[in-house]
């Protein structure tokens, strides 16, 4: 008989630890050998790690960047429970059981030519896989990346080249990453922390938003990834200004193939309320879905 | 044949296993989810119990649904199903009955519920039927019915009516004598047994000072729960063996020596449930060292070695 074409599409690696670095606010960047996952992982693409031999359940972790060449996928945690407390301490050369890449992805295709991605927290690696990703693949279509955390952010911001019309005076602070690649960017935090926009991602983004006519607006789509109550103030911003929204969530996981349902997340459809897996129905949805306006 | 070697075939309730290790219902979907790992076959498997089935469709619970916990996890998912009449409709025709054998989990809040579900699956290619009497996370039926002999018998009845195909009843660990129980399982008509269901717990975000778990508590699985499991399903097979009433033994088995310590205690087959989350591969592993014990101890079948527990004085 036919089987599912969903067979055989997660790979089980033992994944060598490249580097682990540390950086205020316990965050961590992970590098993994991990080849048969960074070959097939698409922006939105999460793991599933065995962050300890002793513990009973996972932890999902979403992709920041991979080198299929190279056969490395980077990921960005931050050690807030058990499971992550014990991962900060594995060290580089150790390996780490990985199932990977797991879920549905973001778009990966027909872009509109503004692209707004909003990641805060943790949720900024998505946010970076996908600006890789537009920046190969996608023609005349330019990206603008607003970052927030409350921890300093796992990098030295740099002070953007890449103007950018209704931003704020005095907002500057760049990723490095995507000012290398040509992406504009800028961050946010209440923190005062040099450089950046003193509010909220999506106070910023409804400044930038508002830079612009309507005609402009329309050349606009979100993605984002974030704390959730990010992720709702994005969903309100999305449909205030009529524009496409897609987000990816987290969820407490066990299987993360879709056969325990303890993932899931409730969604409006056309025939009413149901509770979607994150795992293999997400972690991306629209927006309007998860947070009907 | 799915697995070629005949030391681990089992012969329950009817059914031809090739092998002793059943997929626990709830935490393998309606069959196919594992097989999106490479390396996972269905065929390394005796047989696969589906997701419990209520007639209509349920949402179950509002997240979060899981909580880890020292060697084991708590999870309520509260019976999410697409009904019974889905399953059998759209999901029973993408499983391929060549690899293994496949168990419906039937559930419901009513004796008439029970019932009617398992006239439809009755109707339908599903192996066999288990009877979900011990679910901790419903309100109504489930362990509710589980816990009580008189209830587990009148719910067993009422599905033996519906069906000829094997019935196993899935057995509560929350209650004082799982034997009793047994016992008026057995008279009411049930094939075998499954042992145990979940422990019912809570875990508290002292923070929030709210359970982590939506609906407040949950059920308890992962090797935290193994010795429990294990002198539960010694208990039930006192009631089973003279009936010649087959059990699959089950709750926190992680290794082949998990597996070997049940069916010493008197199971013919072992589920496999919470292991799958951290090692979506240790059934491969788990019948290589059973195959290996048999070996070592001259056994010929995996048969040859249920219920050999002698007890000390």
């Amino acid at each position: 008989m036919n089987h599912p074409v969903t067979r055989d599409t997660i790979n089980l690696e033992e994944a060598s630890i490249l580097s682990h670095d540390a950086f205020a606010g316990d965050q961590y960047y992970l590098r993994l050998h991990a080849p048969m996952t960074a070959e097939t992982a698409l922006a939105g693409s999460f793991v599933h790690l065995r962050c300890e031999n002793t513990l009973p359940m996972r932890r999902p972790m979403s992709i920041m960047r991979t080198s299929e060449k190279e056969g490395w996928i980077d990921i960005l945690y931050k050690a807030h429970g058990h499971g992550t407390r014990q991962l900060a301490q594995r060290k580089v050369g150790e390996k780490l059981s990985l199932m990977g890449p797991i879920g549905v992805p973001f778009k990966q295709n027909a872009y509109r030519q503004r692209p707004l991605l909003i990641g805060g927290g943790v949720g900024l690696p998505p946010m970076v896989f996908l600006s890789e990703h537009i920046r190969r693949t996608a023609k005349n279509v330019s990206p603008f990346v607003i970052m927030g955390s409350e921890v300093p952010f796992p990098f030295k911001s740099v002070p953007s080249q890449i103007m950018l019309a209704g931003i704020p005076e005095g907002t500057i602070a760049a990723m490095p990453l995507l000012e290398d690649w040509g992406i504009s960017s800028r961050l946010c935090s209440l923190q005062a922390y040099p450089g950046c926009f003193d509010g909220y991602v999506t106070d910023l983004a409804r400044i930038w938003l508002d830079g612009m006519d309507s005609q402009q607006q329309q050349d606009v789509e979100i993605f984002s990834c974030g704390p959730t109550p990010m992720l709702k103030a994005v969903a309100a911003l999305a449909a205030e200004y009529g524009l496409p929204c897609q987000i990816s969530l987290e969820e407490y996981m066990a299987c993360a193939v879709g056969g325990c349902a303890g993932c899931v997340v409730r969604v409006e459809t056309n025939n009413g309320p149901a509770m979607k897996r994150v795992c293999v129905d997400g972690p991306v949805f629209e927006a309007s879905t998860v947070f009907p306006q | 044949m799915a697995l070629d070697n005949k030391k681990l075939a089992v012969d329950y309730c009817g059914l031809k296993l090739d092998s002793p290790i059943v997929l626990l219902s709830g935490c393998v979907g309606f069959g196919e989810e594992y097989t999106r790992i490479k390396g996972f076959s269905n065929r390394d498997v005796g047989a696969i119990c589906l997701k419990g089935t209520t007639l209509e469709a349920r949402l179950g619970n509002e997240p979060h649904r899981l909580a880890e916990t020292y060697s084991g996890m708590l999870n309520s998912i509260g019976l999410q199903n697409p009904g019974a009449r889905v399953v059998v409709d759209d999901y029973l025709p993408m499983l391929d009955f060549d690899e293994t054998r496949f168990i419906a989990n039937v559930s419901g809040s009513t004796v008439d519920e029970y019932e009617e579900v398992t006239r439809i699956f009755d109707d339908s290619p599903i192996d066999a039927m288990e009877i979900n009497i011990s679910c901790p996370n419903v309100k109504e039926g489930g362990v509710t019915f589980g816990n009580d002999p008189e209830m587990s018998a009148r719910v067993v009845a009422a599905c033996r009516r519906a069906t000829k195909k094997p019935l196993i009843t899935k057995l509560s660990p929350n209650q004082t004598d799982i034997a009793e129980n047994a016992r008026r399982c057995i008279e009411a008509g049930t094939d075998g047994f499954a042992v145990i269901n979940t422990l019912m717990g809570m875990s508290i975000d002292i923070e929030a000072r709210r359970p982590v778990i939506g609906n407040n508590q949950g059920g308890l699985s992962g090797p935290a729960i193994k010795p429990i499991a294990l002198l539960k399903v010694h208990q039930v097979y006192q009631e089973c063996k003279a009936h010649d009433i087959p059990i699959i033994g089950q709750g926190g088995i992680c290794n082949a020596n998990d597996a070997l310590e049940f069916i010493i205690a008197g199971a013919s087959a072992v589920g496999v449930g919470t292991a799958l989350f951290y090692e979506p591969l240790i059934c491969k592993e788990i019948n290589a060292g059973i195959v290996e014990y048999l070996e070592k101890h001259d056994l010929g079948n995996i048969s040859d070695l249920v219920g050999t527990l002698e007890l000390n004085n």
